[in-house]
């Protein structure tokens, strides 16, 4: 800071933030009951002379102990890593030279520091994290960063967000479909950085009980709709759409009615009720599980009685009014269990074209290359997945580069990223070619292509404008400029205001089966048994009062501060992430990054804007724990994570000098920050 | 920029595009039209000023609302009740709007290709398939382009639901934009500046965040940017006016929302009649969970006497008010549902045919446009594209669906999609 600064500046008195913070919550125009509530309180306790309100117990302390455990990063893999990233950026250069453009200016540290955090941790860097980058030496410290950031909580909750995204992942995607297990399941996967090959693997062919086996979560999103199942897996691991093809002839590209059906025929057998399941699970070949079906079928006959004796006796219950139709549901989803059944796909009866007839029986047949030989005994569920993620099926691979490559450059090689096709060529095909050959180099491992690509000099450039409707390609001379992602924008808010946005996380899948799992088919399980469960079962995870526990817990003013990738989803309508444009999970990808007006009302008068000007919040503690001359410079740091130009800076300081009192100026200059377009958009 | 020689190579629609020059930077559109020349040709009943567009997500069943096939199995468990039209009769749970078919335009032969709700309901409101290289603006975004605003603060046009798919103003200015109400019982949230900020330390704050942000607004100056630097502006004039207590439904009597009832599109109806009120051009109600591959009857047992009160109390409110006259009221899907009956008690998607209704300002009550044949397979008779019928629409409003529009890439497009309007549906 520049000593003329300093000169002129009153001290601050401490009561600066308590003041502004007394105003604040005063202020809530849209009060809910509970703010309301909690306004009495607060009366009270100035009354008392305490301090006027306080943010929940549980995000005020920092974090003790492991937040969460992650696969470490193989460091002595950097060199590779460094190759690597200089193969991909030699490819771009030389497309620049060819059109004569040229890449756009380079990151400096502050830049970067805050880009490579929104990147892999999902969230702006602390003012502790952005002064300990810029002001280290070292000519490694944007790898070591790169490298500590990939193997951080942070990082497993940002990329779960980016596949909540694609897998439409919510805690009831239907009502009697729970969820949690697989949320978890899919969480750990990525904190155990498992190879995408083998995950997809596991999701497509998973059998059992959801608590049992968490992966059957995939199968089950699409439970009842096996075309539709089809249609997405299609479009989400091989970046093609023949969902057209459920009822017709593609009308602009080369798949049939027919081919649609055949494929869909290797998943149609699946099942998704308990009763005749085999009690082995898998490697089955199709003569076994015949047989295997069979026994089970013989065996289990007492167990079905047994089912259909307790499901009556609920459904007079709930007629009765004695008890509530999410016991119904708790019973539906204690008898869904994934399995593998041989069965026959038949053509739709009104199928129209000459190649067959309708209603005829359709035999699987993938849609290009061949069914590996090691999968040919398998059932056809499983030939299916082996295809799928085969690495001889180049799109598999293909399809992923293409997708994290418009994760981490704004712009996929092939747009939209799902959509590929003969006439919908790459931008630049060499490097998707090369991209693919990286991923099956390194074996799916995914969390090691993203090292390699944010380990680009390219990564490391200036944003630049793209335009989707533009008639030439976008040549990466640097990546697209992006607006934060709603997970990006809350998640960085909550750290603003949060010590411990880890106070809170999503339930293990153990702990929820616990609650959940009742055997239906157990000798001497009765009705009683059931309901007692279901009692049990509601008081923990029935979502509403899940969400009341949350709110009440580490809830302050209506918003649960805690990681985005931990609260419970859909979100409602109006929370700030889904005014930010966070996706409703029914659509693949549905999440948006437009404005709109309520999100600019939202960060003028909105509640988390005011949450930052209360004591205990984190950029709070950290303007009062500096000199006050420094005030212009740390809230620089902790919002945009750069010192301000000397003219801001003397800019700001007047402000803060001309306002009403000291104390409104940083408020005002808080509330500025948050509201620039360099905020919400990454440089 | 120069072309990319591989580019040329690839085919007809991107060549088309890399041969247009592209006319302006922004928006090259003609500016706002008068429509007064327009409404001359026909000389007919008045056009429609407002418009409420009740978009039914995840695909409404024909069969078991407007287009029922009584006596056949693909009827299910739905019976039919009559509607004052004579030899017309809906499902069973309209109705209300069955005592209201004289006010109604129903169109039983709409037919489309694709059964995918995302494309589908984008084709819906924009009349254009949903391609790579161009974002179509929606029905209410062309509206509002070629009509104009009617209140100076109020937003133009309202989107009552979650509107993350929603192609909002498309390639039009960002200004025309849906601004979306999430839950109708809290309307415009956080309009209220905070007690202890006064009007001048607020403006004091944009100022302050103006000047901090001009480097990096200079820098990436571009249609992402601005969309943000004029929806600031709009909030900003928003926040001071009187007219938002449009959308506060708390002053209506609780009588009133007891008509419309306590659902979604209840709520959003009733919202949509204050806004269309105070000079809110377009309001679309989203009402979701259509989509019923299980338990379908079930399903309607719950959703359509919901749509049958909202939708009728706000007929009936319109017309008690004189708004009837000014107002279009739309009721559309974006593709109808199979008439064979799944294994699971549901019927999946079917774009082969499906039933979408008009009713109000520039509409022809009582009419029955098209039909499908006796399983509610395919159209039978007059079949209607989602232009024709956007079209109709457009036609109803005096707006120019003749009239060429050219987007920044230099392509041509028209308001409802260049379809033939349904001169029986019009009044």
């Amino acid at each position: 800071m520049t000593p003329k600064s300093s000169r002129k500046l009153p001290a601050w008195a401490l009561l600066v933030f308590v003041a502004l913070a007394a105003l604040a919550v005063g202020a809530q125009p849209n009060a809910t009951g509970s703010a309301k509530a909690a306004r009495a309180a607060n009366k009270m306790q100035r009354r008392a002379g305490q301090q006027p309100i306080k943010l929940p117990a549980a995000v005020l302390e920092e974090p003790t102990g492991q937040v969460m455990e992650v696969a470490a990063i193989d460091r002595s893999r950097r060199p590779q890593v460094e190759e690597a990233a200089k193969k991909i950026d030699r490819l771009l250069e030389k497309r620049w030279q060819e059109q004569g453009v040229a890449g756009s200016t380079p990151l400096n540290d502050a830049q970067f520091v805050r880009r490579i955090y929104l990147e892999l941790a999902g969230r702006i860097p602390t003012f502790d994290e952005t002064t300990r980058f810029i002001d280290s030496k070292g000519a490694t410290k944007r790898t070591d960063l790169i490298d500590d950031l990939l193997e951080s909580p942070d990082f497993v909750s940002h990329t779960y967000n980016f596949w909540a995204d694609i897998l439409r992942l919510t805690e009831r995607p239907q009502k009697d479909v729970f969820f949690e297990p697989y949320l978890d399941w899919v969480k750990r996967s990525i904190a155990a950085n498992r190879p995408y090959d083998q995950w997809v693997h596991e999701m497509l062919t998973a059998d059992g009980k959801i608590w049992e086996n968490p992966a059957t979560g995939y199968q089950l999103r699409d439970k009842g709709m096996p075309l539709p199942y089809v249609d997405n897996t299609v479009r989400v691991f091989l970046g093609t759409q023949i969902g057209c093809a459920q009822c017709h002839d593609h009308p602009f590209d080369s798949w049939t009615q027919h081919q649609f059906y055949e494929l869909a025929a290797f998943t149609s057998g699946t099942r998704m009720r308990v009763g005749g399941m085999p009690e082995k699970k898998s490697g089955l070949s199709r003569e076994e599980m015949k047989q295997a079906l069979k026994e089970s079928r013989e065996k289990n006959a007492e167990a079905v009685r047994q089912i259909k004796e307790i499901t009556q006796q609920a459904q007079k219950q709930i007629r009765a009014k004695k008890a509530d139709n999410g016991l119904r549901l708790f019973i539906n989803a204690n008898l869904t269990s994934v399995s593998s059944q041989p069965g026959k796909l038949l053509l739709p009866h009104d199928y129209q074209y000459s190649d067959d007839k309708p209603l005829a029986a359709v035999s699987p047949k993938v849609l290009w290359g061949d069914i590996p030989a090691d999968a040919e005994s398998l059932d056809r569920r499983g030939q299916f997945a082996a295809w799928l993620t085969s690495r001889d099926n180049r799109q598999f691979a293909r399809t992923i580069a293409n997708r994290i490559w418009r994760k981490v450059m704004g712009v996929g090689l092939v747009e939209p990223i799902d959509d590929f096709r003969e006439d919908n060529p790459a931008s630049n095909p060499e490097l998707l070619e090369h991209l693919t050959d990286v991923v099956l180099a390194l074996d799916f491992d995914l969390r090691e292509f993203v090292r390699v690509l944010v380990s680009t000099s390219t990564y490391q450039r200036r944003a630049v404008l793209h335009d989707p409707t533009s008639p030439s390609p976008f040549h990466f001379t640097g990546p697209a400029l992006k607006r934060l992602t709603a997970e990006q924008l809350w998640d960085s808010i909550v750290v603003l205001i949060a010590h411990n946005e880890w106070a809170f996380q999503r339930p293990t899948s153990a702990a929820f089966e616990k609650a959940a799992e009742i055997d239906l088919t157990a000798a001497g399980t009765s009705y009683e048994t059931v309901e007692k469960a279901y009692n049990s079962f509601q008081d923990a995870y029935g979502i509403r009062q899940y969400r009341a526990r949350l709110q009440k817990q580490y809830g302050f003013q209506g918003q649960v501060l805690v990681r985005a990738s931990e609260l419970p989803g859909p979100l409602p309508l109006g929370h700030f992430l889904r005014q930010f444009g966070q996706s409703d999970r029914e659509s693949i990808e549905g999440s948006r990054t437009v404005a709109t007006v309520p999100q600019i009302l939202s960060m003028f008068n909105g509640p988390i804007t005011h949450s930052m000007l209360v004591p205990g919040s984190v950029i709070h503690d950290e303007v009062m724990s500096h000199e006050p001359r420094q005030a212009v410079d740390v809230i620089f740091l902790a919002i945009l994570s750069h010192r301000p130009s000397a003219e801001d800076r003397a800019f700001a300081t007047q402000e803060i000098q001309s306002a009403d009192t000291p104390q409104a100026g940083v408020g005002n200059l808080i509330w500025a920050l948050l509201n620039t377009r360099e905020f919400i958009f990454i440089q | 920029m120069t072309q990319q020689p591989h580019w040329l190579d690839t085919l007809s629609r991107r060549e088309v595009f890399g041969r247009v020059a592209r006319a302006t930077l922004g928006v090259g559109l003609v500016p706002v039209i008068s429509r007064q020349l327009e409404a001359a040709v026909d000389g007919k009943k008045p056009h429609a000023k407002n418009i409420i567009y009740l978009m039914m997500q995840g695909a409404m069943s024909h069969l078991d609302t407007f287009d029922p096939k009584p006596g056949r199995d693909e009827q299910g468990e739905t019976k039919t009740i009559p509607t004052k039209t004579p030899g017309i009769v809906f499902g069973q749970s309209l109705e209300k709007l069955a005592g209201l078919s004289d006010r109604l335009a129903v169109v039983r032969s709409l037919t489309t290709e694709t059964g995918a709700h995302e494309q589908g309901q984008y084709l819906m409101r924009t009349s254009y398939p949903m391609i790579n290289s161009i974002r179509h603006p929606a029905f209410g975004s062309w509206a509002v382009h070629a009509m104009g605003k009617i209140s100076k603060d109020l937003p133009s046009y309202v989107l009552v639901g979650n509107g993350n798919d929603h192609p909002g103003a498309g390639f039009l200015d960002p200004s025309l934009t849906p601004v979306p109400v999430a839950d109708p019982t809290k309307g415009l949230e956080n309009t209220v500046r905070p007690r202890y900020l006064s009007e001048k330390n607020f403006d004091r704050r944009l100022a302050l965040a103006d000047r901090i942000d001009r480097d990096f607004k200079q820098r990436y100056a571009g249609r992402q940017l601005d969309a943000y630097n004029q929806l600031y502006k709009d909030a900003v004039r928003l926040m001071g006016s009187v007219d938002l207590q449009a959308f506060d439904i708390a002053q209506e009597k609780p009588e009133v929302r007891d008509r419309y009832g306590d659902s979604k599109i209840g709520l959003g109806c009733l919202l949509a009649r204050r806004l269309v009120e105070s000079g809110v051009r377009c309001v679309e109600v989203e009402f979701g969970s259509w989509d019923m591959h299980r338990d379908v009857f079930e399903e309607m047992d719950e959703k359509g006497p919901q749509l049958d009160r909202a939708m009728a109390s706000l007929l009936e409110d319109l017309e008690q008010r004189g708004l009837l006259d000014s107002t279009l009221v739309v009721l559309a899907t974006e593709f109808g549902r199979t008439p064979r009956i799944n294994e699971n008690a549901g019927r999946d998607h079917h774009p082969g045919v499906f039933s979408c209704v008009l009713a109000g300002a520039g509409v022809q009550g009582g009419a029955v446009y098209g039909q499908s044949d006796e399983s509610g397979f395919r159209p039978d008779k007059d079949p209607v594209s989602v232009a024709d019928f956007n079209t109709t629409i457009a036609a109803a409003c005096g707006l120019p669906y003749e009239k060429e529009f050219h987007a920044p890439n230099g392509r041509p497009f028209k308001i409802g999609g260049g379809g033939k309007p349904i001169s029986a549906v019009l009044a």
